[in-house]
């Protein structure tokens, strides 16, 4: 079967970790269907749940089940991912970078998720419309030569 | 399906607790890793070591597990030690600035030879 180079899937998940199962699952199918290089399926894989885990820590505090979309397009060795939600606002950009600890002390959590986001991507950007939260990621990638 | 494939097992070295991970370490399955590590110190190992060889790729996620082992341990007086750590899965630790923050040996057998 040759490689599916275009492609857009869409999937609906709520506000709890154990739905990013089928979001990384959806990836793994995608990038072998489009013949995405292993690497930059695993560097799309961590972007997502980093993104994804911190739209459900952050965008409906009061709690409750909320559903939120991710679309994923893959056109001329370029992967786009939407990701739309109705919560609070929310820009994981303007988020600090995380801070060095003291000297002799280790770093606390925190940051390091959006600052490894910032490396793994080509393009992060941010919009509020219309009371959503709308994060678009691009990623290059130069297809596995046939072997 | 709850969480995406992390598979950890552990096995013994004289008095070495060792871990070995495998698959993805990610938010869907870090939780389970925190409670595998805490349970192992809270039971009284005094040496864990555990062995990256076979995963695949961790998140920030699994950086929050390590360091708040890495505290406990602290408090325990148990020395708690990564290994295998290469490729990909040490270019995440680079990006999330982590490197030098823990233990790590380039291999198991390394890193027994100094617990041991």
């Amino acid at each position: 079967m040759s490689p599916v180079h275009e492609q857009t899937v869409n999937v609906t998940i709520h506000n709890d970790v154990a739905d990013l199962a089928s979001v990384i699952e959806m990836v793994d199918r995608v990038g072998a269907e489009a013949g995405i290089p292993a690497r930059a399926v695993m560097q799309l894989q961590v972007v997502l749940d980093e993104v994804l885990s911190n739209v459900i820590k952050y965008a409906w505090p009061e709690g409750g089940s909320h559903e939120f979309f991710v679309r994923l397009t893959v056109q001329d060795g370029r992967i786009e991912i939407t990701i739309t939600d109705d919560g609070n606002p929310f820009n994981p950009l303007a988020q600090p970078p995380p801070k060095p600890p003291p000297p002799g002390r280790r770093p606390l959590p925190g940051g390091v998720g959006i600052h490894m986001v910032r490396q793994l991507v080509d393009g992060f950007e941010y919009v509020r419309f219309d009371g959503r939260n709308q994060i678009t990621l691009t990623k290059r990638y130069s297809l596995d030569p046939p072997s | 399906m709850t969480n995406t494939a992390l598979t950890m097992t552990e096995t013994r070295s004289g008095n070495i607790c060792i871990v070995s991970l495998a698959g993805r370490i990610d938010s869907t399955n870090a939780g389970d890793f925190t409670t595998r590590l805490s349970g192992l110190i809270s039971s009284g190992e005094k040496s864990i070591l555990v062995d990256f060889a076979n995963v695949l790729y961790l998140t920030s996620a699994a950086f929050r597990a390590l360091l708040v082992a890495t505290d406990e341990a602290e408090r325990s007086a148990a020395r708690f030690v990564l290994c295998s750590i290469a490729g990909q899965v040490r270019e995440l630790f680079e990006m999330g600035g982590l490197l030098d923050v823990f233990t790590i040996h380039s291999s198991r057998e390394e890193a027994l030879a100094k617990l041991g």
